[in-house]
């Protein structure tokens, strides 16, 4: 048989395409566009960078931008955590074992509009949340009114949400984790708190570092549920609009700025890779200990 | 008190898009044969009306024999987005389902075809204040058959305002009525709203919207309103998410009686009975809330694209959709009104029957002949929000009313550009 060298690229065609068409050429038109000041309805006049000065001189940049950090702050370190627990947990073969793992994979797998309008009841002034502080003689708690709370009931939707998905990474983690340096430390006398120190998460630590970075950059990026708990509104005043949000709200419709949107899109692009190369340099030290 | 969609499930999810490969439309005329295949992209009216809608095409094309009409229904979730990507490949449809604050943004960049310009006959088939609608402001031209009309009545909780010592006969009929009734049911812990006010309802209060191609609702009535909306939400007359909430929120929570009175529609009446029977049964009707004496209109219409190859046919086929007859058939299926000038005079929209639908129905329809659409075709979604935002922050104490609406205007104005 003969070789031919366009051969790998007839297979890769397709693949190729739908990147290009898909992914480049819409990555490469929204740079194009953040030097615009191009409508929805297309057209457009070069401004330079216009539209990044603007940003720097837009409070709601600035509030966004606030909200997506402190919203990664804030989900982070919990779903670097409890995940891992939860998968140690997960990780025991116990009867009915099963249960408890599909309860924690539930949220992963439900629609977010769904998950976001049970979340709804439940924190609403009215809802089932406040009728039970209520009932215990409390006042009720303005969870989707107050725009703090009302990030801070986000985060632990995400939270929520993110448990499933992350305990299963862990779980394959875990799974890859020699049992003989449980053995050995036993032996030496290492009881379960100091074993879980000292072996599991030194072998774990590669896991937790990816877990952190996508973590890191979902939680900066959140979109749906501030959505969903403001009823798209950001909260009152739009005080707890986060990033996507914004470019959400200054692009979409048939008014859209999509110039501007563009211009905050690069830079949420510009933080998000900054998050992920910090990381990667994060990890790759860790390698080298 | 703004609904921008009346028909069952018509609500829009905005979805932001970018494209620098815009189109400018050019016109291949609008005189020649109606003979040709054209589409009709309607907004969400599948499966309930699907019969309906066959039936006027069947109709057209019985009338004009060699055409042919394509039916694509686009329901509401995405329906905006659909329309801006077809707008920014130059492929819109050759008739679209569109209500004014979408038409504006197409007509002024120049996409739709001028009804005056082209089809000024047509005029007074319509009601003055529908064609008006599909007008712009200060620059003329009609970009749209004016379709279905709605206008609501206000619907109120009598239980609840006979718990807080009020006349359940007697619901506000003003703004002034409206916040004294407010303070009392504030004072048993009833809220009366679900919502901050809309651009509709500085309009029904009798403030100066739009002026001279600039925003003016921060004039001193304007203020005037918005202060006696945070007297209300201080003394607890507001809910909570009153300051976050659009029109279907609050609608919902009116149901679950969390609040006093809400503006409806027609439709909502046969909502209330399935959905919430216990609120069915205290339900007081009433006649819309205004300072003016003019109710609130919101209204669709139909616009013909210059892009389309069959303009001719397009444009025959908008005015056979919306003429009086096809109109009334088709209000007699969807709790709307005709926006036709004798297409109210139907029976059905004058006499009563005994039912509280039939009430609603001739009250709206009475109600329609001197109606205002009250929100400025250029109010976009941005405006909407800016508002909504700005009297977030008045409610909360963050900045007075009056620097909110100052706010709100120099936002809107700069939006406007």
């Amino acid at each position: 048989m003969t070789h031919r060298p366009y051969t790998p690229w007839l297979f890769l065609a397709p693949g190729l395409a739908v990147c290009l068409l898909f992914v480049l050429f819409p990555f490469l038109n929204m740079i194009v566009l953040a030097f615009t000041d191009a409508s929805a309805l297309g057209g457009g006049q070069f401004t330079g960078v216009d539209n990044f000065v603007r940003m720097v001189q837009d409070p709601k940049f600035w509030v966004a931008a606030r909200n997506s950090g402190l919203y990664m702050v804030g989900v982070v370190p919990p779903l670097v955590l409890l995940p891992l627990l939860i998968a140690m947990l997960a990780q025991k073969i116990v009867p009915g074992i099963g249960i408890f793992r599909t309860a924690f994979f539930t949220p992963v797998i439900a629609s977010t509009v769904v998950v976001g309008l049970i979340w709804t009841w439940l924190l609403d002034s009215r809802g089932l949340v406040n009728s039970m502080v209520e009932a215990l003689g409390g006042s009720r708690i303005p969870f989707l009114t107050d725009s703090t709370l009302l990030l801070i009931s986000s985060m632990v939707v995400t939270i929520w949400r993110g448990l499933g998905y992350y305990m299963v990474i862990y779980l394959a983690a875990l799974a890859n984790v020699p049992k003989d340096l449980h053995e050995a430390a036993m032996v030496d006398g290492a009881g379960p708190v100091r074993r879980f120190w000292s072996v599991t998460v030194p072998s774990l630590r590669p896991t937790m570092v990816l877990v952190a970075a996508l973590s890191a950059v979902n939680g900066f990026r959140v979109f749906s549920e501030i959505y969903l708990l403001s009823g798209g509104s950001g909260g009152p005043g739009g005080a707890s609009t986060t990033l996507v949000m914004l470019i959400q709200s200054v692009g979409r419709g048939l008014t859209g700025e999509v110039g501007y949107a563009s211009a905050l899109s690069v830079v949420l692009f510009v933080i998000l890779l900054g998050l992920l190369l910090v990381t990667l340099k994060l990890n790759r030290r860790e390698d080298q200990l | 008190m703004k609904r921008r969609t009346f028909l069952a499930g018509l609500a829009a999810v905005p979805v932001a898009g970018c494209g620098l490969s815009g189109t400018s439309s050019t016109s291949t005329g609008t005189t020649g044969q109606v003979t040709g295949e054209i589409t009709f992209q309607t907004w969400s009216l599948k499966p309930k009306y699907t019969d309906y809608v066959n039936g006027v095409i069947d109709a057209f094309q019985k009338q004009h024999q060699g055409t042919s009409v394509k039916w694509v229904d686009q329901p509401a979730d995405g329906y905006l987005a659909k329309v801006m990507a077809d707008a920014s490949a130059g492929s819109l449809p050759d008739v679209i389902n569109v209500p004014p604050d979408l038409s504006f943004p197409l007509a002024k960049a120049g996409q739709l075809v001028d009804l005056d310009e082209s089809l000024k006959e047509a005029k007074p088939e319509y009601l003055g204040n529908a064609w008006q609608a599909f007008e712009i402001p200060g620059k003329g031209g009609c970009y749209g058959f004016p379709w279905y009309l709605n206008t609501g009545p206000i619907f109120y909780n009598k239980a609840l305002f006979s718990q807080a010592g009020l006349d359940p006969n007697k619901p506000p009929t003003n703004f002034r009525e409206l916040e004294e009734q407010a303070l009392k049911l504030a004072e048993k812990k009833i809220a009366i709203l679900g919502q901050t006010p809309s651009i509709a309802d500085f309009g029904l209060y009798g403030v100066k919207l739009f002026e001279n191609d600039k925003f003016t609702f921060n004039e001193p009535k304007g203020v005037e309103f918005a202060e006696s909306y945070k007297r209300m939400y201080d003394a607890g007359a507001l809910i909570p998410e009153a300051l976050t909430q659009n029109y279907t929120g609050a609608g919902a929570k009116f149901m679950a009686q969390q609040t006093a009175l809400n503006p409806g529609s027609a439709y909502d009446l046969g909502k209330f009975k399935t959905d919430a029977p216990s609120l069915y049964a205290n339900i007081g009707i009433t006649t819309p809330i205004t300072n003016t004496g003019s109710a609130n209109m919101f209204l669709h219409g139909v616009s013909v694209p210059k892009s389309s190859k069959n303009q001719a046919t397009a444009l025959a086929f908008g005015r056979f959709v919306t003429n009086a007859e096809n109109q009334v058939k088709f209000a007699k299926l969807a709790s709307i009104f005709p926006s036709t000038s004798k297409g109210g005079d139907d029976p059905y929209f004058t006499t009563e029957d005994g039912t509280d639908e039939a009430r609603v129905r001739v009250a709206a329809a009475k109600q329609l002949k001197t109606a205002v659409n009250y929100t400025p075709v250029q109010f976009s979604d941005q405006m909407r929000e800016a508002l909504l935002q700005q009297l977030a922050d008045a409610m909360l104490g963050k900045k007075s009313p009056k620097q909110a609406l100052d706010d709100a205007v120099t936002e809107c104005n700069r939006l406007l550009k």
